[in-house]
C-alpha cells in the first residue's frame, strides 16, 4: 500500500518538475546532503536537498565557480497525520566538477550549513575504460556489463559497444581490406552517437566513413540493441606487428539511485520507465572496440616489375579504341578497363608512350566501384592519341602490373594488340573539334575555349630552334662572308678599272704633251723654213697619235699600217709620211710647203684621235 | 681571263657556303625505324607546338596555351589557324588585342626558311650583277637593274628579321596576377600585377627576375618562374 502512495506521489511529481520545487506551509524543515563528499575529476556526485513541512520553499540551483549542477529529478510525498497534511520534497542534483580542489557548496537556505565537495585530479580516462571506477560513487550501472563475447566487449555498465571486422588479419603493406565498424547501444540506455567511429593507430590508414551507417536492430546477451554499422577499407603503411582498435563517443543514460533504493528498479527493471521517473541522467562516454592484432608483410623486392604502381589486389585488364578508322590527325581515345578487387587508389598507368605513329596526351581515369567502400570495382583509363601517319597502325599491347596477395606474387596483365586504319589528309578532314581530346581536357577550359580549330597533323620535319633561320648565328655568318666577299670582289673590279682609267688618262695627258710638242717643234720649223724639220716632226706627232689610238708602238705606225688601218681615209697623213721621208732622205727637201694646211691636218687628226 | 677570277672564286664559296647552311638547316633524320619508335622526335615542330596549346586552352591554361601559339607562329606565321586560336584564348582570357606592325606582313609572305633563301638569293643576284657591272660596263645599266633586284630580295629578309626580332625578347605570363615589383627583390610592395597569357618584353634579368615591360610601357621586375620566354635561351 506505501508502494502505491509513493507511486502516485512520484507521478504527481513528475508532471510538475521544472527544475524548483515548491513547498506549501510556512513551516519548512531543509536538509541537503552530498554523496561523495569526495570525487575524481571526471566523476560526478549527488546532491539531495530534502525539504518537509506544511510551508512552500523553492530551492534554486547553487552557484559555484568550476562545479555543474544540473537538476536530475525531484520527488513528492504527502502525508496526512491527524488531519494535518505533511509534503516531504526531495530534490536530486548532479553536481560535475570541471577542475580539481575542494569547493564549498553553499546551503540551500542561509541558515542550512554549507557542503564540501572536495575533488581530486582524476586519470583522464573515460568511465568506460575504467572498469574499478566506472562512474562516480552513488551512480550504479543500470544493468551488468563489462562482458565480451563474439568479439563484443560492452561498456560497463552495459549500454554500448564497438566491435571491428575484418575478413584477415595477414595483409601486405599498401593492400586494403574491407572493414566494417559497428557500433551497438543497448536500447533506452544509449541515446546518440556523437561523432564518427575514429581509428586509434598510426599504423593504419582507413578510408574515409560514410555519414549514413547501416542500422540493424540485435539481441545481445538476450538485450534489444540497435547496431550502427560503417564500411570501410583499412591499409597498413609499414611492415610488423600492430594492434589497433576503434572509438566511438557515444551518450548513454547512467541511473541516479543506488540500485537498493530504487523502488522503480524493483517494481518495474525498465529503463524506460527509470527515465520516465527521473532514475537516470546522460553522459557522455567513449566507447572503445577490442585490440585488434595486424601482421602486416612487406611487398617483396624480387620480380618486381618496373612499372609496378603499388597496385595490390587481383586484377583484370582489357582495351578498346574509340574508333577502327581514323584520319591522320583526328584524335582517338584509347580506354584501358582495370577491374577486379584491391586498392584501387594505386592503381596507375601512363598507357601508351608517344612514338613516331602516335602522338599521345596524358591519360585521365576514372573509377566506377561495385561496392560501398571501392575494394571491387572498374578503373578506366582514357589516353587521347593522334596517328602521325596514314595506313594500318597498330597500337601495342599495353601492361599493367601488380601484386596479387593470392599468389603471393607480382603478376603482369597484358592487352591484346589494337589495329587502327588511318586515312591521310590531315586538315582537310578535321573540320570539327577534335571530341577525344575535348573530352579528355578539362571541361572548364573547353567551355572558355570553345570554337577552337582543330589540331593539325605533326607530319613536318623538325627543327631544333625557335629562331628564324635568317637570324641564327650561322646563317649570318655565312650570308655576312658572302656580302664581303662580293663586296670584297666588287671594290677590287672598282679599283682596277679606275687604276686602267688613271693610266689611260695619264698616257692621254703624255700624248697630248708630245702632240703639243711636236706642234711647237713644227711651227718652230716653220718659221724657221726648215721643211725636213717639220715635217719630221708632224710624222712623230701623228705616229704617238695614232699608236696610242690603235695600242701599238710608235714606230709600227708606218704606210702599210695606215693602209689597213685608214684606207682611203689615211691619204693626208701617207702623202705626209711621204713628204717626211723625202725631206729626210732627199738631198733636195721639198720647198714649196704648205705649213699651214699640214699643221692643221696634223691637229685635225690629234683631235680626232684624242676624242673618244 | 682574270677580270672573272673573282666571279669564279665566289661560286666556289658560294657553292661551298650553300652546302653547308643545307647541311644546317636540315632536319636530323631518324638513323632506324627502331629507334624513331622507341625516342620521341625531338625538336619543334609547327603543328605540335599549336596541338599542344590547343590541349593548354582546352585545359583552362591560357598562359601555356598563348606561350605554345606564339612559338608555333615563330615556325608557321602563314598558319591562319594559329592566328585564329591564338586570338580566340587571348580573347578569352580578356587580354586585348595585340597592335599589328607593319613589318608583320614581310614575315607572312613565306615560311622563315623560304624568306631565309629568298635573302640568299637576293644577295647572289645583287653581288653577281654589282662585280658583273664592272666587269661588263657595256651592260651596266641592266646589270644594275638586276642588282636592285637583288637588293629588294634582301630588304624582305632583313624586314622580316626586324619584324621577329622583338618577338625573340618577348616572354609570356604563365602564371596567374604575378605581381611586378620595382627592384628584383621580394621585399618590395607590388606596383602593379600581370594577368596570365600577357605578352611582355624581356628587358633584363637579375638573380630570378626579370626586367619586363608591358604592352602598356608599364615597366618592372617580375619572376622569371612565371614568366617564359617565346624563344628559349639556347634553342
Amino acid at each position: 500500500m506505501a508502494a502505491i502512495f509513493a507511486l502516485l506521489a512520484a507521478l504527481s511529481t513528475a508532471t510538475t518538475k521544472n527544475g524548483m520545487a515548491a513547498v506549501s506551509s510556512a513551516a519548512v524543515s531543509v536538509d541537503a546532503t552530498i554523496e561523495p563528499p569526495q570525487i575524481s575529476l571526471g566523476e560526478s556526485a549527488q546532491l539531495t536537498v530534502m525539504t518537509s513541512g506544511t510551508g512552500a520553499l523553492s530551492v534554486p540551483l547553487p552557484v559555484v565557480p568550476g562545479l555543474e549542477f544540473r537538476l536530475v529529478g525531484q520527488s513528492r510525498r504527502i502525508e496526512i497525520i491527524n488531519g494535518v497534511t505533511i509534503s516531504s520534497t526531495s530534490t536530486i542534483i548532479r553536481v560535475t566538477p570541471d577542475e580539481a580542489g575542494v569547493f564549498t557548496i553553499p546551503g540551500p537556505t542561509p541558515r542550512s550549513p554549507p557542503l564540501v565537495l572536495r575533488v581530486t585530479p582524476g586519470s583522464g580516462a573515460a568511465p568506460s575504460l575504467s572498469p574499478n571506477n566506472p562512474f562516480a560513487p552513488g551512480l550504479k550501472s543500470l544493468i551488468p556489463g563489462g562482458s565480451e563475447a563474439n568479439g563484443i566487449r560492452l561498456t560497463p555498465d552495459g549500454s554500448a559497444f564497438v566491435r571491428f571486422e575484418v575478413p584477415k588479419r595477414e595483409i601486405y603493406v599498401g593492400e586494403s581490406v574491407s572493414a566494417a565498424i559497428q557500433v551497438g547501444m543497448r536500447d533506452g540506455f544509449a541515446s546518440s552517437i556523437n561523432s564518427l567511429p575514429k581509428l586509434n593507430s598510426a599504423d593504419f590508414t582507413l578510408n574515409s566513413l560514410s555519414l549514413q551507417p547501416e542500422r540493424a536492430a540485435k539481441v545481445i546477451d538476450g538485450k534489444p540493441f540497435t547496431v550502427y554499422t560503417w564500411r570501410s577499407l583499412l591499409s597498413a603503411i609499414k611492415p610488423g606487428t600492430y594492434s589497433l582498435t576503434f572509438s566511438a563517443p557515444v551518450t548513454v543514460r547512467i541511473r541516479t539511485q543506488p540500485r537498493s533504493d530504487s523502488v522503480l528498479d524493483d517494481l518495474l527493471g525498465d529503463p524506460f520507465m527509470q527515465n520516465f521517473f527521473g532514475a537516470s541522467v546522460s553522459k557522455n562516454i567513449t566507447v572503445t572496440s577490442p585490440d585488434t592484432a595486424f601482421t602486416v608483410l612487406p611487398l617483396p623486392a624480387e620480380g618486381r616489375p618496373a612499372d609496378f604502381s603499388g597496385a595490390v589486389g587481383s586484377f583484370k585488364i582489357s582495351t578498346d579504341i574509340s574508333s577502327a578508322t581514323n584520319t591522320a590527325g583526328d584524335p582517338l581515345t584509347l580506354r584501358m578497363h582495370v577491374n577486379g578487387t584491391g586498392n584501387f587508389d594505386r592503381v596507375e598507368s601512363n598507357m601508351l608512350a608517344g612514338d613516331g605513329h602516335w602522338k599521345t596526351y596524358q591519360p585521365k581515369a576514372t573509377f566506377n566501384q561495385s561496392d560501398s567502400t571501392g575494394h571491387r570495382g572498374d578503373k578506366i583509363f582514357e589516353q587521347p592519341l593522334i596517328a602521325s601517319q596514314p595506313g594500318v597502325q597498330t597500337i601495342p599491347p599495353l601492361v599493367f602490373s601488380f601484386f596479387d596477395p593470392g599468389t603471393r606474387r607480382y603478376e603482369t596483365a597484358r592487352s591484346a594488340p589494337l589495329r587502327v586504319t588511318v586515312s591521310p589528309s590531315a586538315a582537310d578532314s578535321a573540320a570539327a573539334p577534335p571530341t577525344a581530346l575535348a573530352n579528355a581536357a578539362g571541361t572548364a577550359g573547353e567551355e572558355q575555349n570553345k570554337g577552337l580549330r582543330p589540331d593539325h597533323a605533326a607530319l613536318e620535319a623538325r627543327t631544333d630552334s625557335l629562331i628564324p633561320l635568317y637570324l641564327r648565328p650561322r646563317y649570318l655568318r655565312i650570308t655576312s662572308a658572302l656580302a664581303l666577299l662580293f663586296g670584297g670582289g666588287w671594290i677590287a673590279l672598282h679599283r682596277r678599272e679606275r687604276h686602267a682609267r688613271d693610266r689611260e688618262r695619264q698616257r692621254a695627258r703624255l700624248r697630248r704633251e708630245a702632240g703639243d710638242a711636236s706642234l711647237q717643234r713644227m711651227a718652230a720649223a716653220s718659221a724657221a723654213r726648215d721643211t725636213a724639220l717639220y715635217f719630221s716632226s708632224a710624222r712623230t706627232a701623228l705616229q704617238q697619235c695614232l699608236s696610242a689610238a690603235w695600242q701599238i708602238e710608235p714606230e709600227h705606225v708606218t704606210t702599210a699600217e695606215l693602209d689597213a688601218r685608214l684606207g682611203p681615209e689615211g691619204d693626208d697623213i701617207r702623202q705626209l709620211f711621204a713628204l717626211a721621208d723625202e725631206a729626210n732622205y732627199s738631198a733636195a727637201p721639198p720647198q714649196a710647203a704648205d705649213f699651214e694646211r699640214w699643221t692643221n691636218i696634223v691637229r685635225r687628226r690629234m683631235f680626232a684621235e684624242d676624242t673618244p | 681571263m682574270t677580270r672573272f677570277a673573282p666571279c669564279v672564286l665566289l661560286s666556289a664559296a658560294l657553292t661551298l657556303s650553300v652546302s653547308s647552311s643545307t647541311a644546317q638547316t636540315l632536319p636530323p633524320q631518324s638513323p632506324t625505324q627502331t629507334q624513331t619508335q622507341t625516342q620521341p622526335p625531338a625538336g619543334y615542330s609547327a603543328a605540335a607546338l599549336y596541338n599542344a596549346a590547343n590541349a593548354y586552352a582546352r585545359a583552362a591554361k591560357p598562359g601555356l596555351a598563348v606561350l605554345n601559339y606564339e612559338r608555333a607562329k615563330l615556325l608557321d606565321p602563314n598558319d591562319p589557324d594559329i592566328e585564329a586560336n591564338l586570338h580566340r584564348v587571348r580573347d578569352a582570357s580578356g587580354l586585348r588585342p595585340e597592335a599589328p606592325r607593319r613589318l608583320d606582313r614581310l614575315t607572312r609572305i613565306a615560311s622563315p626558311t623560304i624568306i631565309s633563301w629568298i635573302g640568299v638569293l637576293g644577295l647572289l643576284i645583287a653581288g653577281v650583277s654589282m662585280l658583273s657591272s664592272e666587269a661588263l660596263p657595256a651592260h651596266r645599266g641592266k646589270l644594275l637593274a638586276v642588282a636592285l633586284a637583288g637588293f629588294c630580295l634582301i630588304g624582305v629578309t632583313l624586314g622580316s628579321a626586324v619584324a621577329v626580332w622583338p618577338t625573340l625578347h618577348q616572354a609570356v605570363v604563365v602564371g596567374h596576377a604575378i605581381p611586378v615589383r620595382v627592384s628584383p627583390t621580394l621585399i618590395e610592395e607590388p606596383i602593379f600585377t600581370l594577368p596570365e597569357a600577357e605578352i611582355v618584353s624581356v628587358k633584363g634579368e637579375h638573380e630570378g627576375f626579370m626586367l619586363i615591360k608591358t604592352g602598356a610601357g608599364r615597366t618592372g621586375w617580375a619572376p622569371d618562374a612565371n614568366l617564359a620566354l617565346i624563344a628559349p635561351k639556347g634553342r
